[in-house]
This record gives C-alpha cells, structure tokens and sequence, in this order.
C-alpha cells in the first residue's frame, strides 16, 4: 500500500464496519428489513435517483442554497465584523446585542420567520444567512482588534494613510481568523440548510426530498439523501481546505 | 562610488550628498511611571556627521532604544531637540529609517513586496521602483529571494530584508536597533560584515544601538558609551581604523577593554543619580 493512499483506507475502515453491521441488521426480520433497508436496495435507489436526475436537482438545490446564504450572511458578516473591530463606538453598541442575539439557536427563530415570511425560499435563505453571519462576524471582530503594534509602527515609519494601513496591515493579519470564521460559517449553512428544508419542507433541497421519502415509508431514499448530506459536507470543508491553504500560503505550514 | 579606496578612510569617504547630519541638543525624556515621572534620558548632545557610523552601546535601560524612536520620529513627546541638516524632526518621515530587533517583515508579502511597501508613499514609476526594489535585494545578498515569505527565511536572511526594506527610501539617516541581537553567534559576525558594507555602498549615516562592545567598535567610527538612570551620555570613543576593518585589530582590543571598564564601573556616591531602593528585608 503507497503511504498515500494509508489514510484513505484507515478514513474508509470505520464506514465499512458499519455497512457490514448495517447489512446483517437487515437480515434479521422483515421489520428490521424496514428500518434498515438492505444495501442493494439502497444501491438500487441511488442508481435510479441518479439516474432520473432527482439526486442532482435536489443536490444542486440544497448546494445553491447553502452557498448563497454563506455569500450573503459571510459578507455582512466580514462588513459589521470591521467595523466592530475598528470602531470602539460600534464595538460598544453592537457587539453585546449579536452577542445575545447568538444565544437563540437558529430552529428558535423559525416560528417568527415562517409567520414573517412564509415557508419560501426567502424564508430559508434568511435563516440559513443567520447561521453564516454568526462566526463570520466574531471572528473577524476577534481579528481586527489584534492588530500588533510591532507592524502598525512599520506603517508609520513608511507614512501609511489609514486606509494603507487597513488594506495592507489590518485585513491581512486579521485573515486567517476570518478563514477560520468561514470555515465554520460554512459548515454550519450546510447543516442549517438541511434542516430548514426538513422543517419546511417546501421547494427542492435535500431535505425537502427526505421528508417525502420519510412519509412514503422509502427508508432507502432518506438514507441516500443521508449519505449525499455527509459526503457532500465532507468534500466542501476539504474544498475549503484546498482554498485556505492557497490564500494564506504565506503562513509557515502547520506540523502535526 | 567606484573606487573602493575612497570607501575605507573616514576621511576620505566622500559627503558629496551633504546632508544627513544629526544634531541633538539638550534632549531629555520623561516617563510617567505609575504617576511619577520618571527621566529616561537627561541632557543628551549630540552631533553626528553625515554619513558617519556612529555606535551606542549602554546597560539595559539606558535609553538608548527610546532615543532612535525618538530621531525616526515613533515618538514624538520630548524636551529639547533633534535636527536632521537643520530641520526639526517631527514626526517620522522616510528621509529617517528605523531597523528593528525583531525583523517586522509582513508575514503576509513575500520579501520584495515587503520591501516594496517602504515605497508606497514614494511617487516613483513603475520601472525605477522595480529597480530600486531589485537594486535593494542584491544589496543585502538577497536578489534570489524576493519570492520567498518570510516564514521561509532564516534569521541573518530576514534581519538583511528588513534592512533592505530600511535602504530602499535611500534614507538620509538609518537607525538599528539591536539589529543584530537576536542572531547566533555565527550569522552575527557574518552579518555585520554585510552591514560594514552595505553601509560603505549606501553611504547613509547609521546609528546602531547594540549590547555589544565588538560589535559596536567593528562597525563604528564612534561609539557612544551611555549610563543609566537617568539616560546619559558618559563618554564618546573615537575608533581611529578605517573600514573594512579587521576584527584582530589591536586599537579594538584596547578599546574594548576601555568601554567595558566604563560600562561596568561602579556608580560613584556623588553621581547622584542613583534611584534609591528600598532596602531588603532579610529575615
């Protein structure tokens, strides 16, 4: 085995134990056969969705949406967590209220959204946004304020203007916190996503799928969408990775 | 510059810019210490000729840092004065450059657009800030280097950038504060050669603030030897030895020993300028 591919074998050992147990789960009685659907059939499922195309509209709808809401709640989120950062003033009066703000979980806010909004796509979008805002906004604040004076002083020796100083000395160095601050804003849109769909399950989406396969009793169907959740989860945090890791390559890389 | 002999003697060394002369007169510092003041520099003359080397050297404390924030203009509250070829200082301004103990190179630029921030401010076009930039990095022996990070160099490498980064306004005057000290042993002596030339290529008056004797009379045609508590000027060493100079030069040696012998003098009773301890308590 090429050293390579070692970690790809030891990610892949645990979920094949678990298919294993899976399959002779639903061996077992044809009540289990239900609550575990068989491999194959699942399989089978996947084929079909794939090939009918459900899989990919659903996907694509799920995707789209999770990616706008991080466009939209990141960017206001980058926005206010400068100026919080910059402006004590502003730090003084916002801060504290998207603190408590924070504290209300995003599934709190859908019985005022739904009578606000309806079940739309709007609705969604703003909630799913609200997920994305959160760890954008303090994470950049966090990086703003830690601007050291060691490079600050640089900038005074050169006569940098304020805005010279922010483009070139601020906004880098506050970088790899904002990173790490979309890097969790877009896990959490993805999971928000998902359960916005589940609860209103209106429009296209993933978990819009589920919850009908959930009422036509198609276990195999929910579990495809599962699966399609995580591995997609999954390949977007590592597609981040890639893009992180490119942007701030100037950091010395880290050694485990 | 072409003719490298004229780069060795002092005195021949041409001023032909004529200008980047310091001039401190009757400048005093005050801290304010948990609320009461404290003076951290008393009574400082003095005069530097433009393009001269001059090296200070003092115990922990002295003042000798807060004095090149004070010429480069990082901090501004003082009494007295400070004159580069007859203007007042104020404030820092790029005809007066500052290299630090710690390099401060961006970790987020590569080491030419470090060095090209220095300019930013400076309205040049593109093809001579390009050379200038290029000129700067094979100055400091750094000309392979300018798509590296920061990360990516070694100690002596870094500080070099830095001091390219320091000599690309062409600065009447450059300050270094302890820019060697966080090198090993080894890099050190390397680096100050470079130093030695890069200054004797630049022709820019250098003040270097350093804990070290050798390295102080190595690269100095003067070295200013300071007390503490208050910061004050306590003797002023003429190194008569014309650069590049050979570390195994017996003047140095004497020298030395001199500078050390004032530097770890016992304070006299009546300096009366020892700050006063309260005494220890044993049991």
């Amino acid at each position: 085995m090429t050293p390579r591919l070692k970690p790809a074998a030891l990610a892949l050992l645990f979920p094949a134990l678990v298919l294993g147990w899976w399959e002779w789960e639903s061996r077992q009685s044809a009540g289990h056969a239900y609550a575990f659907a068989p491999l194959e059939q699942i399989g089978r499922s996947f084929v079909d969705m794939l090939s009918d195309g459900t899989l990919l509209f659903q996907a694509g709808a799920s995707l789209q949406r999770a990616l706008t809401a991080l466009l939209i709640g990141g960017s206001i989120g980058i926005a206010i967590g400068v100026a919080t950062g910059l402006s004590r003033l502003l730090d003084r009066t916002a801060t504290p209220l998207i603190t408590t703000l924070r504290q209300v979980p995003i599934l709190g806010w859908l019985p005022l959204v739904a009578l606000w909004f309806g079940n739309g796509d709007g609705a969604k979008l703003l909630l799913v946004s609200l997920s994305a805002f959160y760890p954008t906004v303090l994470n950049t604040q966090k990086g703003m304020q830690a601007i050291e004076t060691r490079y600050a002083e640089v900038g005074r020796l050169y006569g940098f203007t304020r805005w010279q100083a922010l483009r070139l000395i601020a906004w880098p160095s506050a970088l790899p916190l904002i990173f790490t601050g979309i890097s969790q804003a877009l896990a959490f849109s993805w999971i928000a996503t998902i359960g916005v769909e589940l609860l209103f399950s209106a429009t296209a989406g993933l978990g819009t799928e589920m919850m009908a396969a959930q009422v036509a009793a198609r276990t195999d169907v929910v579990l495809v969408c599962v699966a399609c959740v995580g591995v997609m989860g999954f390949a977007l945090n590592q597609l981040f990775g890639l893009l992180r890791a490119r942007l701030l390559r100037w950091q010395p890389p880290i050694r485990n | 510059m072409s003719d490298p002999r004229i780069l060795r003697d002092p005195a021949l060394r041409p001023t032909s810019t004529g200008t980047g002369a310091v001039r401190i007169s009757g400048l005093s510092k005050h801290y304010a210490i948990g609320g009461k003041a404290m003076t951290v520099l008393d009574g400082i003359d003095l005069a530097i000729r433009p393009g001269e080397f001059v090296s200070i050297v003092g115990p922990s404390g002295c003042g000798k840092s807060t004095l090149l924030r004070l010429i480069v203009g990082l901090d501004t509250d003082y009494d007295g004065e400070i004159r580069l070829d007859d203007a007042r200082v104020a404030g820092t301004g790029l005809e007066r450059g500052l290299v630090f103990q710690d390099h401060r190179l961006f970790p987020w630029m590569t080491v030419a657009k470090n060095v090209e921030v220095a300019l930013l401010n400076q309205k040049l076009p593109r093809e001579r800030r390009d050379r200038l930039i290029a000129e700067h990095l094979a100055l400091v022996g750094l000309a392979d280097f300018g798509d590296a990070y920061p990360y990516q160099l070694s100690g002596g490498m870094a500080q070099r950038a830095a001091i390219a980064r320091a000599l690309v306004n062409e600065p009447k005057v450059l300050a270094l504060d302890e820019p060697l000290g966080a090198l090993d042993a080894l890099t050190r002596v390397k680096v100050q050669a470079e130093l030695q030339r890069i200054w004797m290529e630049a022709g820019t008056t250098m003040i270097m603030v350093t804990h070290d004797v050798d390295e102080a009379l190595f690269l100095g045609d003067r070295v200013v030897v300071m007390s503490s508590r208050p910061g004050r000027i306590a003797r002023i060493v003429d190194v008569d030895l014309p650069h590049p100079r050979d570390r195994a030069s017996p003047l140095l040696h004497r020298l030395k020993d001199e500078i050390l012998a004032e530097l770890t003098r016992e304070p006299r009773e009546d300096d009366g300028t020892l700050v006063s301890f309260p005494p220890r308590i044993r049991n």
